[in-house]
């Protein structure tokens, strides 16, 4: 399977993805992004979990920390989804990004273990793969 | 000959009373949690990023939490544990934080 992801000599991370890869990419990010400022998403419960369980509120600083790092990486990967190569940042956004976007499909669709994802429709199986494959290319040269 | 008026050195000594107390409070624990989809080279690679730990620990504590359900990936501090809890939900991991010994 060719890499979608290339570590250059210079340091930069040159992304391999075709069209196609980009909208899905553009898909996941923009989800995110959405979610983080829309408490209505369907995303926004699985964005906002817990830190503390055993308490009925978590710090609010905390909380404020959390959406606005996972806001700013969705904005940075965003902005940088049609670049030919990405900066380490850049491409640990992305990678972050990528990551919030499939552990939150997986809740979103009631995905909790190995048993209901097998169960799960052909379509949803391949959307998380592709995310999944994104993932290993990004973790490879991260 | 001129007469030299030795000097003598004058040390002051201070008594410091210094007051200790052992406050003793148990650790806090970050944890993260199994989940069904997340590839396990990901988490390795966001361990190392966030905790700066060598590869093999890494990769021993993904192992943990793919067989186990959940894995201890740090103690100490309130304070800090939330802060690593909240870089390794906005990296995307299921992880919480619980007082040691709960």
């Amino acid at each position: 399977m060719a890499r979608l992801f290339v570590r250059r000599r210079d340091g930069r991370i040159e992304v391999r993805l075709n069209d196609q890869g980009r909208t899905i990419a553009r898909e996941a990010f923009g989800h995110v992004y959405a979610a983080e400022h829309d408490p209505t998403h369907d995303w926004h419960h699985t964005l906002n979990s817990p830190i503390d369980p055993s308490k009925d509120v978590d710090d609010p600083m905390a909380v404020l920390a959390r959406q606005a790092q996972t806001g700013s990486n969705a904005e940075l990967a965003i902005a940088t989804l049609h670049e030919e190569f990405l900066t380490e940042a850049e491409a640990w956004a992305w990678l972050m990004t990528l990551q919030v976007s499939l552990r939150a499909t997986a809740a979103a669709n009631g995905l909790f273990d190995l048993e209901k994802l097998q169960q799960a429709d052909a379509e949803l199986r391949d959307y998380i793969e592709t995310l999944q494959a994104f993932l290993f290319g990004l973790a490879d040269i991260l | 000959m001129p007469s030299v008026k030795r000097q003598t050195d004058v040390r002051t000594e201070t008594t410091v009373a210094t007051t200790s107390a052992t406050i003793t409070e148990r650790p806090w624990n970050v944890v993260v949690w199994d989940d069904p989809v997340t590839p396990m080279k990901v988490v390795v690679v966001i361990f190392k990023k966030i905790f700066g730990y060598p590869d093999n620990k890494c990769t021993q504590l993904m192992l943990t939490v793919h067989h186990e359900g959940r894995a201890v990936v740090w103690s100490g501090s309130s304070e800090r544990a939330q802060g690593y809890c909240v870089k390794l939900q906005v990296a995307g991991l299921q992880a919480t934080i619980e007082q040691a010994g709960e």
